[in-house]
């Protein structure tokens, strides 16, 4: 068990490992000079020479990499040169907290309409209820992201003037007002996982709904709600949370749009303006940790296993 | 005030004429003598009144573009300028009624000129830095010497390069000395645009070092309280701001956002209260909406395809020029800019009164559409037949990639076929600044003098001549002009610098663009300057 546990361990080290170093000699060698565009249109060589300099970009690149290395596993994630602050601070402290409630609230709200609507779809199968159901998951996944937002905006946003367009307020600090802020991103962002979740457990319910199990409790007269949702559902959780899961990846890649579209200095804006202005320590230290948060999420999913199924359990 | 013996000049008059007449709407105050009454009416200017207005309201403002640091003496950006501007002053102000920009004193509470290189400025009494020290006459030179000399060296120096000594007189006098007359310091030593003259808090930057940008300490009607990554920076009013009555806004925040249509519907809500900028292509939706005033006007700027004079093709003067006569300004204006810029004929923007040329469109100076005259320079060119170019575009500017799209057909027309290329911006600026290009189309922002249109854009050798063009006789008109200060005699020169500039056409006029801010409706009182500031001081929110 516990040489299972270090196995585990080392191999998401690796992964991590590689992560870093595609990351980072994906980022220079994209064309584009940081210290070009901090110094904007105005300025001499002299200057340009100076901050090359300060910012050690003059360094060859492994370099730069095995500093830059050594100094992340140390937990000193350096200083960000535009914001001129800590960048762990400004990651982890300051952007993490707004992606992950955004990713919360956009999981929990595609979980709450996901899942009663994949129930619905293969109780009814082969339904105009059924129909409709897949009707809404299809086009839930096909509507871009970035667009959706930018509708919900305009019509529930400036027509209707329900929902504040755009910020973040810290639900932990005005928990209704920042939740009135998180509706207009939630909804953009989950409407995607809606449908997945929709079609998987739609999908995962036919099958187990055919089970000789639910034949016998319908026949033991137990009512209708109790054989889907205690005895269906029980059985279906295993693939919806595998999915979950995986896609949680999708939803920080969705985030990157959503942010931006509604303005919410989560991570996903901050890595889009770190990628814009090659701020190499700042996008290292998104993408890290986006790696670090998927293989968590995906570690908390394999150790869910024997909860969701006993039959798992170890004996 | 004290003059130089033999030559009667009244030095005074002379720059108060080019000060006041130069960038105006309608050039009515041509003048000396109406030049020198309206110096003189700001030299006097008031005496500070620590009036304490009551602040009341919370502007938010969308801020559309990057802001690099919150320090004057180091910002690139007119953006971070916009907020430094409302929490410092500089020596001198830009203002603006409607006709004509003039330059005022605004730290200083007087500015006389002993003669054409000696400035003298008593500064107001009792003014503070918002960490309590004295902004006195001490603070000023240091401010100045930080732009002039400092280390790491300020990429504004070159606008103090001139100034040779500062004396300080008594605790609120100081004396100027300059190698030679200096055409360009009103603008130098504005706080906005100028930068150079921007007073900051020396305790602050012995305290903060070169994190002052992210703790900046001015002399401003708003203090410095917090700045947010990709959220916003948050002002309060200074309750001990020296001129009476402001600010009248309790608080100011720049709100951090980087999609304009986001921050269009932000401001039709009523989320935020206005916008920094207002992209071209959204304008005429703007004008839609009733609870919204748009601010704005052509200004001092221009739009250019600027070609490689270092390799072929465009090595050859004869294929230049006819690209500069091949270009339909009014299709570009029309479909690149959205019918909203103005054709430009050479770089010296209309806001710069006194030399631009109103009538330029009627007289044959500068570049214009004529096929015919494109077509008899292509002839000419050493390579005939079809060549073959890559033009690099980025989704970046007033015109985005539109402006690209519109030139190809054209440049078809004169045997040049354009490959387009579009580069994410990082990408772009390098292959600029590297020489790696054969043509692009780039602009030049915000400035309110030919001196800062011309000289450094286009000298031989200039860091920002992209070009590589060389012309001897341009650069000594424009060094000419630079220590000219009869406004007549300088333009004159300038208008000659121009003529060889765009005769040899490393660049192709485009357009002068139009710079807009959008305020809700019942934000009162906001002071439009056409040189790209968001000026708070007298806003207030009805």
């Amino acid at each position: 068990m516990l040489s299972r546990a270090a196995g585990k361990i080392a191999q998401t080290l690796v992964v991590l490992l590689i992560v870093s170093i595609a990351s980072f000699s994906l980022l220079k060698l994209a064309p584009g000079d940081p210290v070009l565009l901090m110094l904007g249109s105005e300025f001499d060589q002299a200057s340009y020479d100076s901050l090359n300099h300060a910012l050690g970009l003059d360094q060859p690149m492994i370099v730069q990499y095995a500093e830059w290395l050594g100094n992340f596993v140390t937990g000193d994630w350096g200083t960000s040169y535009v914001a001129r602050a800590d960048i762990f601070n400004l990651v982890v402290r300051e952007a993490l907290p707004v992606t992950l409630t955004l990713t919360a609230c956009s999981l929990g709200l595609a979980i709450l309409v996901g899942v009663p609507v994949g129930v619905l779809s293969a109780v009814k199968k082969d339904t105009a209820w059924d129909a409709g159901a897949a009707v809404f998951a299809l086009t839930g996944t096909a509507f871009p992201s970035f667009f959706l937002g930018i509708l919900l905006i305009w019509f529930l946003g400036v027509k209707f003037g329900a929902f504040p367009v755009m910020g973040f307020v810290p639900p932990w600090e005005d928990f209704w007002t920042g939740l009135y802020h998180l509706v207009l991103p939630s909804i953009t962002l989950s409407t995607f996982f809606i449908g997945m979740i929709v079609r998987v457990t739609r999908a995962a319910l036919v099958e187990v709904l055919d089970q000789p199990y639910i034949t016998a409790a319908k026949a033991r007269g137990e009512p209708g709600w109790r054989v889907v949702w205690v005895h269906g559902v029980r059985n279906i959780m295993m693939p919806v949370v595998t999915v979950i899961g995986l896609q949680l990846g999708g939803i920080l890649q969705g985030a990157v749009l959503t942010e931006t579209v509604f303005s919410m200095p989560g991570i996903g804006q901050m890595l889009t303006n770190a990628v814009l202005g090659r701020e190499y320590m700042l996008v290292q230290a998104g993408v890290m940790l986006t790696a670090v948060l998927f293989i968590l999420v995906n570690l908390l999913v394999d150790l869910s296993y024997p909860i969701l199924d006993p039959r798992l359990r170890p004996r | 005030m004290t003059r130089d013996t033999g030559e009667k000049i009244d030095h005074k008059a002379v720059l108060a004429a080019r000060l006041s007449s130069r960038i105006g709407r309608r050039s009515f105050l041509k003048g000396v003598g109406v030049g020198a009454g309206a110096l003189a009416a700001a030299g006097l200017g008031l005496t500070p009144d620590l009036a304490r207005a009551d602040q009341a309201g919370h502007i938010r403002i969308a801020s559309l573009s990057h802001i690099d640091t919150l320090d004057p003496h180091f910002t690139f950006f007119l953006s971070a300028v916009q907020v430094i501007n409302n929490i410092h002053n500089g020596l001198l102000k830009v203002t603006f009624d409607g006709e004509a920009v003039k330059f005022e004193p605004d730290l200083a509470a007087t500015w006389d000129m002993e003669d054409d290189t000696t400035h003298l400025f008593k500064l107001h009494e009792g003014v503070k830095f918002h960490d309590g020290t004295a902004c006195d006459a001490e603070a000023v030179k240091f401010s100045l010497m930080r732009v002039k000399s400092g280390e790491p060296k300020s990429p504004h120096a070159w606008k103090l390069e001139l100034l040779d000594e500062i004396e300080i007189v008594d605790p609120l006098t100081l004396r100027l000395k300059f190698s030679k007359p200096y055409a360009f310091l009103p603008v130098a030593l504005t706080g906005s645009t100028g930068r150079a003259g921007t007073i900051v808090s020396p305790a602050a930057v012995e305290k903060y070092g070169m994190d002052y940008g992210r703790n900046p300490v001015g002399t401003g009607p708003f203090k410095f309280v917090s700045w947010k990554d990709n959220d916003a920076i948050e002002l309060e009013a200074n309750p001990d701001y020296f001129e009476a009555g402001m600010p009248k806004l309790a608080k100011a925040s720049f709100m951090l956002i980087n999609e304009p249509s986001t921050a269009v519907a932000a401001l039709v809500s009523g989320q935020i209260e206005g916008m920094n900028d207002c992209p071209l292509q959204l304008v005429n939706q703007v004008k839609q909406v009733p609870t919204v005033n748009l601010y704005g006007g052509v200004e001092g700027n221009y739009t250019y395809v600027g070609m490689n004079t270092r390799k072929a093709p465009f090595d050859d003067v004869d294929l230049r020029r006819a690209v500069a006569f091949a270009i339909d300004r009014d299709a570009v204006v029309k479909q690149g800019y959205f019918g909203l810029a103005q054709q430009a004929f050479t770089p010296i923007s209309p806001p710069m009164t006194g030399f631009y040329d109103p009538n330029i469109a009627e007289s044959d100076r500068g570049q214009r559409f004529d096929l015919a005259k494109a077509k008899e320079f292509r002839a000419k060119a050493k390579t005939q037949g079809d060549i073959e170019v890559t033009y690099i575009m980025t989704e970046d500017g007033p015109g985005g990639t539109r402006v690209a799209q519109t030139l190809a057909p054209m440049l078809a027309e004169i045997g040049i076929k354009v490959k387009l290329e579009l580069l994410e911006p990082a990408a772009w600026v390098k292959r600029m600044k590297d020489g790696d290009f054969e043509i692009l189309d780039f602009r030049w922002w915000a400035d309110l003098d030919p001196e800062e249109t011309l000289y450094p854009e286009f000298k031989s050798g200039g860091s920002w001549n992209y070009w590589g063009w060389e012309n001897a006789e341009f650069d000594r008109l424009c060094i000419e002009a630079g220590a000219t200060i009869d406004q007549a005699k300088r333009a004159e020169l300038y208008r000659e610098a121009e003529d060889h500039l765009m005769d040899e056409a490393p660049v192709a006029m485009l357009a002068h663009i139009p710079v807009y801010k959008a305020f809700a409706k019942k934000v009162e009182g906001f002071q439009y300057v056409p040189c790209d500031l968001v000026n708070l001081h007298t806003v207030s929110i009805g």
